[in-house]
């Protein structure tokens, strides 16, 4: 290297300043730096029956615009509420006593927030103040089930009838099922309670009255609408000619496939749970 | 240092013992700090060869990471819409992985080969020899100031090349891809956080590299066998011995700083 002494030091000393320069660039620009940084702020209690994947740190949003922060989530012994403190900046004192805390996602996937939704209220909440009016989380399989179950409940205007039948296992058929024959809703599932004599679950389908040529020896089956989607009662007609009746009870079911077993049985080709079932179905 | 290593027929005794030294050597290197301080000198115009000349190449290679990456990651994250989010993920893969890796290895074989062939040739040229005799300590003089250098440069090196890697991906994000530049910004800033992402990612694991090129190439260095075809050798492991050891410790600070 063939460089005058002052040339090198002059350029160590450029390469230095412009390494701290990139740091202090990617610290400040790059980075959360400014989120850290916080005002003044008070705290306000919100109760939340389920607070989902709110994390502490997680922003509190007014109309979309960052207010605050997340302080910290806490359980009450022996309650079944999160305490969740909300750190709210100074500059945002005037929230109504009666605002609504909810807790909202941002976006399918995103992370998740407490919104906060102003109320009529002339009283602000103070510092150290709790927000009684919560919304929690909905979980995603509620809102799925709600999306499927509702979808496919019948117009009973024409009155229905129901029947009854057993299963081993119902797997997570709920009340207000569909109840399909050849994928068409002909009823809903009216109740799925648990028969404390024979241990196996007993659900009433209604069925509308307009079906009523259904063969009396066909098979009910709890199936899945795809993958995720929730269950319902398939009926796979029979061919006696007898139909059923209302309060009949209906032989030949099916119960729920449950992932477990299909993979013992993949595994294991015929499983003992086999036998189980086949004197419930056909 | 100018004793041979013992002679081992079993390559593993002769990696462990080579292992050994190189531990041997790093303690030697940090007793000589107090007095290479008197060639403070030396440390800087070091630090000018193995950091200032390596900015060409790292603030190159940095531009292109980012843009590779951004091109990549715009590709897949399109099938899920997630595209605004692919600067974050540039930021994040950068600051966490790999520039500091990308840092390490090229920094290796920018600064590491030159130090060991320079030294290994001071050897082979019985420099080293000399500069005992005239009672100037090879290891305060000659190791020390490189070893500090390295030290000094590498996090340096390392911000430069994420900052690059940094405008790249926005060059080919927002620019050309079409990204909303605030979303950008905004999701970038959102989720890189200073203490696990900067300190721990960027200083803490370009600083831990540093270390360890320069150890290796200093110690290869002064291990030299003087021949020609020995500072060859010398210079070979130093790239190899500097990558993998560089791969291995990242999975470790990962493992520990994540």
């Amino acid at each position: 290297m063939s460089q005058a002494r002052s040339s090198y030091a002059v350029g160590t000393g450029l390469f230095i300043v412009l390494g701290f320069a990139a740091l202090a660039y990617l610290a400040t620009q790059t980075s959360s730096v400014a989120n850290v940084h916080q005002g003044d702020s008070y705290t306000v209690d919100a109760q939340f029956t389920n607070i989902g994947q709110l994390k502490e740190r997680a922003p509190v949003k007014i109309a979309g615009v960052r207010v605050g922060q997340v302080q910290s989530i806490t359980l009450a012994p022996g309650h079944d509420v999160a305490e969740v403190k909300l750190s709210i900046e100074k500059t945002y004192d005037h929230i109504p006593l009666d605002s609504v805390a909810t807790i909202f996602t941002s976006g399918l996937l995103g992370d998740q927030y407490v919104g906060i939704e102003y109320g009529s209220s002339k009283q602000a909440v103070a510092a150290g103040g709790t927000l009684a009016r919560t919304r929690s989380t909905q979980p995603l399989e509620e809102m799925l089930g709600k999306f499927f179950g509702a979808g496919g409940v019948v117009d009973n205007a024409g009155g229905s009838y129901t029947v009854r039948a057993d299963f081993t296992n119902v797997g997570t058929l709920s009340v207000g099922a569909p109840v399909k024959m050849a994928g068409v809703v002909i009823g809903s599932v009216q109740s799925v309670r648990v028969d404390p004599v024979k241990l196996n679950a007993q659900v009433v389908l209604a069925i509308d009255k307009r079906y009523n040529q259904i063969p009396d020896d066909s098979a009910a089956a709890v199936f899945t609408s795809g993958l995720i989607g929730s269950q319902f009662v398939a009926i796979q007609p029979g061919g006696s000619p007898d139909m059923l009746k209302n309060g009949d009870e209906m032989i030949l079911t099916q119960s729920a496939m449950q992932l477990e077993d299909l993979i013992g049985k993949f595994l294991v080709n015929g499983s003992p749970s086999d036998k189980k079932d086949a004197g419930s179905s056909k | 240092m100018s004793e041979r290593l013992p002679q081992q027929n079993n390559a593993v005794m002769q990696s462990l013992a080579q292992i050994g030294a190189c531990g041997l050597f790093l303690l030697t290197l940090l007793a000589a700090v107090p007095r290479s301080l008197r060639y403070i000198r030396e440390t800087v115009r070091q630090l000018w060869f193995v950091g200032a000349m390596s900015l060409t190449i790292l603030t190159v290679c940095g531009l292109f990471v980012g843009m590779v990456l951004m091109l990549q990651l715009y590709h897949v994250l399109s099938i899920f819409g997630g595209t605004s989010a692919s600067g974050m993920v540039v930021a994040l893969s950068v600051y966490r992985e790999l520039g500091p890796v990308v840092t390490a290895l090229l920094f290796a074989g920018r600064a590491g080969t030159s130090i060991t062939a320079e030294i290994g040739l001071m050897r082979a040229t019985d420099q080293i020899d000399a500069m005992e005799m005239m009672a100037v300590d090879p290891i305060a003089y000659v190791a020390t100031p490189r070893f500090l250098a390295g030290l000094i440069a590498m996090p340096l090196l390392c911000c430069v090349f994420c900052a690059m890697a940094v405008f790249g991906g926005h060059l080919v994000g927002v620019t050309w891809l079409g990204i909303d530049n605030g979303t950008f910004w905004s999701n970038m800033t959102a989720e890189v956080d200073v203490h696990t992402d900067i300190v721990n990612g960027v200083l803490f694991k370009s600083l831990a590299f540093g270390a360890v090129v320069s150890l290796i190439a200093v110690f290869q260095g002064f291990n030299t066998p003087p021949t020609s075809e020995g500072v060859a050798h010398a210079t070979t492991r130093t790239v190899v011995a500097s990558s993998i050891a560089i791969l291995a410790l990242d999975f470790v600070l990962t493992a520990f700083l994540m």
